[in-house]
């Protein structure tokens, strides 16, 4: 039985549209994938299907070699999830979301506390850890969540966006944990807009276009197959780009400086 | 500021009032998740279809009648009135209630307005104009048809009403219910906006959600207390100054309103009878009574009709110079709460070691207890549940000070008051739980939702004991002053053990993880509602006359203590055997599509 995730050949419907159409992926113990596409091109459905959180028309997502619709909660117990939209119960404070997400994953009281009070810390948010989340900013949003996904020592973490928000240190702290945690042995899946992150921190990536991976493989070998030493952004650029973003961006600046 | 400014401003203020006014009805009064129509028709539908049953109850007697008199019609319809007045401004002060945080500028508008070259006088004006605006729909929506059909249907048998006197008639029916129903909304802003100025921002954001809680329970209680008020009470009322409680005084002055404007065109209309019954004797005397009765009345009225008019602008008066003031900054973000006191660490301490260092019992147990008592949705809940109990309460203790009983040997009704508050605040804590505690936060615990509910369900069970035993803490000193210590102590631990069982059996057939579900409405309502309102007075009453029984002796006392025992333990037995299994919970819900409901798309399947 091979160790790690292992998607195939999903698909997913919403009322007979096709949001992603034969999707498959392999994640490896200590291995760090990208995913990368431009809006709409399926990414979230993507994310939502392999945190378990919906189900695949067809197709089927295996977790150590068994198929995670059969135990769906043993496996959520050892995924780590960072959803891209920020949603927390905002009447809490941020201790009391850990501390309830902490329970629900069973951590043992002492442990929980601790490990609380210790990533509250590393995170900057003692001072605010009594405060109610809905005066929290973006950021501080964000950290909570990434504390949720970590508190419980995951084995997979799905991060989403994770860096959205965040401030230049704890950005800088992010980029130096997702390599640590994957030298640790952790799968780590991390869909991004932010090509330079994905480039750094990924070996492989995902290229997701209107629902269907249009490349796949180690970012040098998509440099090969455009046969020239491009960086990420401008591979990317190529695969599913339709527009040309200098004149967009020309086009924009124009319209922008129209007057009455 | 030249002309084209003041135009420009003005037509600032038009679009973000526009604004405000789609936000308030989008995410305050329906969930942003819904649909807008569909809501608003089946609010408006639910609230026509209420307003339209409680006139034809109320005109019953008008319909029937083959000859109305005028004299007795106008005196029996000064209580009507009084609930029609009540009605418009408990309802509109609880609409008010329902966008409590949207009263005023919130972090929100500063966060989507504040960078815009906006004064922040321009988005007060706004916001004050949409809350307006919001209010005044709101009373007319809910006056608009009892407003031609009350006048319509207790003149119907009045064969001197004139066409031009009904028109009157209902014209003065409608101003008075919606001056009502706007004094009733402004009033709401205008404590709001007093509270703010009291007590400052910081005081105010510690204040607020108790104030608003507090409110509702008045609201819902005068509500619930103004069918029970009688033609007689009214006329006593309006006959002795003082005798009128302090809470039915405002109904007072907008029925003085009314009566002063209208009350004559039923009071003096002659008798014409109809053609078939011109040879009948018609009860004269009686008429004439009532009508001397009723103009006796007259100067009282109009000194209440002045209090009414001098108290409209008043209030808003207060309502508007209190907003503008409290709003003349654009609110910065939350504050937060204050740190958490060495109470608060050790009451956690002890519900920590009550959950039984289970992690899962203790989720249940804090996030049950967080959820119903800040999240804005499940408060009302739970407020409206505290409301129906008091009400109770007040109306039981009304009639029992015609009454004189002994403290041993108290009625059956005096037991019903406790059974009855801890009965609704449990059946409002089994509806609470039915509602999301945020659903677009719902992943979170389907993320980290290990599978078996059992324990998280005790711990949510737990902390509606909290809440019974606060009750019951609440209403001892009125039970020792109806019982006595023995029957004092005894009732409330009866009460404790009742609370346990009814508990388990709100519980048993529920299958969701309580705030985590989506919500599903109930199917049926028309037949659940009723048939639970009368199996909620039976079990309190049936249950009020076993503890009178029992506590005549203290053989009877045991053998209650463990027939309820017996039941309580037997309903947990039967919800852990249901338990027993472990069945996967359905997160998403959803009720059957009207269309499935009636059968006539069956043929039709749905794609995910």
């Amino acid at each position: 039985m091979q160790s790690g995730l292992d998607a195939r050949h999903l698909t997913k419907y919403y009322a007979a549209i096709p949001a992603i159409r034969d999707f498959s992926l392999t994640l490896r113990p200590g291995q760090v994938l990208g995913l990368l596409g431009p809006n709409g091109s399926g990414k979230s459905t993507t994310v939502s299907l392999l945190t378990g959180l919906r189900e695949p028309s067809t197709g089927e997502i295996l977790f150590d070699g068994r198929n995670i619709a059969d135990y769906p909660a043993e496996y959520k117990a050892r995924v780590g999830y960072v959803p891209e939209e920020t949603h927390l119960y905002t009447f809490l404070s941020g201790r009391e979301q850990l501390d309830l997400i902490g329970r629900l994953r069973r951590l043992p009281g002492d442990l929980r506390t601790r490990k609380i009070m210790a990533l509250l810390d590393l995170f900057g948010l003692t001072g605010a850890a009594d405060q109610p989340i809905s005066g929290y900013s973006k950021g501080m949003r964000q950290k909570i969540l990434i504390i949720s996904a970590l508190l419980h020592d995951p084995d997979l973490l799905i991060l989403d966006e994770p860096e959205s928000g965040l401030d230049l240190a704890a950005s800088l702290v992010l980029r130096h944990l997702i390599p640590i945690l994957a030298a640790r042995g952790k799968m780590i899946l991390y869909s991004s807009h932010v090509l330079d992150y994905v480039e750094r921190l990924c070996a492989e990536v995902i290229v997701l276009h209107r629902g269907r991976i249009v490349a796949q493989g180690p970012v040098t070998q998509l440099r090969a197959m455009m046969q020239r030493e491009s960086s990420l952004e401008e591979i990317i650029a190529q695969l599913v780009t339709t527009v040309d973003p200098a004149g967009a961006a020309r086009e924009i600046a124009d319209v922008v400086g129209q007057h009455a | 500021m030249t002309p084209h400014q003041a135009a420009g401003d003005r037509d600032l203020v038009r679009l973000l009032t526009r604004l405000f006014l789609r936000r308030l009805v989008d995410h305050d009064v329906i969930s942003p998740h819904a649909d807008r129509h569909e809501s608003l028709a089946v609010l408006y539908a639910l609230t026509v279809s209420l307003a339209v049953f409680v006139t034809f109850f109320l005109s019953v007697t008008y319909l029937s009648a083959f000859i109305q008199l005028p004299g007795p019609a106008a005196l029996s319809a000064l209580s009507d009135r009084f609930l029609f007045i009540a009605a418009s401004i408990t309802t509109s002060a609880l609409g008010a209630l329902m966008v409590w945080d949207a009263l005023s500028l919130e972090p929100r508008d500063a966060a989507i307005l504040g960078p815009l070259p906006i004064s922040t006088r321009t988005i007060s004006v706004a916001k004050l104009a949409a809350a307006v605006i919001f209010g005044a729909v709101l009373t007319i929506a809910l006056n608009a048809v009892p407003s031609v059909l009350y006048p319509a249907f207790l003149t119907l048998n009045i064969g001197g009403t004139r066409g031009a006197d009904l028109l009157q008639l209902i014209a003065v029916h409608a101003t008075t219910v919606t001056m009502a129903g706007l004094f009733g909304f402004f009033a709401i802003l205008a404590v709001r906006g007093a509270v703010r100025l009291l007590v400052g921002e910081g005081g105010f954001r510690r204040v607020s959600s108790g104030l608003q809680s507090l409110l509702v329970v008045s609201m819902v209680t005068a509500l619930l207390l103004a069918p029970t008020v009688r033609a007689a009470d009214v006329r006593g009322w309006i006959g002795v100054p003082v005798e009128a409680r302090w809470p039915a005084r405002p109904v007072l002055w907008f029925l003085g309103v009314n009566e002063t404007l209208a009350g004559h065109l039923v009071a003096e209309t002659p008798i014409v009878p109809p053609p078939r019954f011109l040879f009948v004797d018609i009860p004269t005397n009686e008429d004439r009574a009532a009508r001397v009765a009723y103009r006796a009345l007259l100067p009282r009225l109009a000194t209440l009709e002045r209090h009414a008019v001098l108290s409209m602008p008043l209030v808003i008066g207060l309502a508007l110079a209190t907003f503008l003031w409290t709003n003349r900054r654009l609110p910065e973000r939350s504050a937060g709460v204050p740190a958490a006191s060495r109470m608060r660490a050790i009451a956690r301490r002890i519900a920590e070691r009550c959950t039984e260092h289970d992690p899962e019992t203790q989720a249940g147990f804090f996030f049950a207890l967080q959820t119903l008592t800040r999240s804005a949705a499940h408060r009302t809940l739970l407020a409206i549940a505290v409301a129906v109990g008091l009400t109770h309460a007040l109306m039981i203790l009304a009639q029992s000070g015609r009454h004189v009983f002994e403290v041993h040997s108290p009625p059956a009704s005096m037991f019903a008051i406790g059974i009855m508050s801890l009965l609704s605040l449990l059946i409002g804590v089994g509806y609470a739980v039915r509602v999301p505690a945020a659903p677009a936060a719902n992943w979170m615990i389907r993320m980290t939702w290990c599978g078996d509910e059992r324990r998280y369900t005790a711990g949510v069970k737990r902390a509606a004991i909290v809440l019974v035993t606060v009750l019951l803490v609440l209403l001892l000193p009125l039970h020792l002053a109806l019982f006595g210590t023995r029957i004092a102590v005894l009732h409330s631990l009866f009460g404790l053990v009742l609370a346990a069982a009814a508990l388990d059996l709100l519980f048993l057939f529920t299958r969701t993880l309580p705030f985590a579900c989506t919500y599903v409405p109930i199917e049926n309502p028309k037949i659940v509602w009723p048939a639970g309102f009368v199996s909620l007075l039976l079990v309190t009453y049936g249950f009020a006359r076993a503890e009178r029984w029992g506590m005549e002796t203290p053989g009877k006392t045991i053998a209650c203590g463990v027939a309820l025992a017996a039941i309580a333990l037997g309903v947990n037995a039967i919800d852990r055997l249901r338990r027993q299994e472990q069945r996967p919970i359905n997160f998403d819900g959803r009720p059957a599509l009207a269309t499935q409901r009636l059968g006539l798309f069956e043929h039709v399947t749905t794609h995910d």
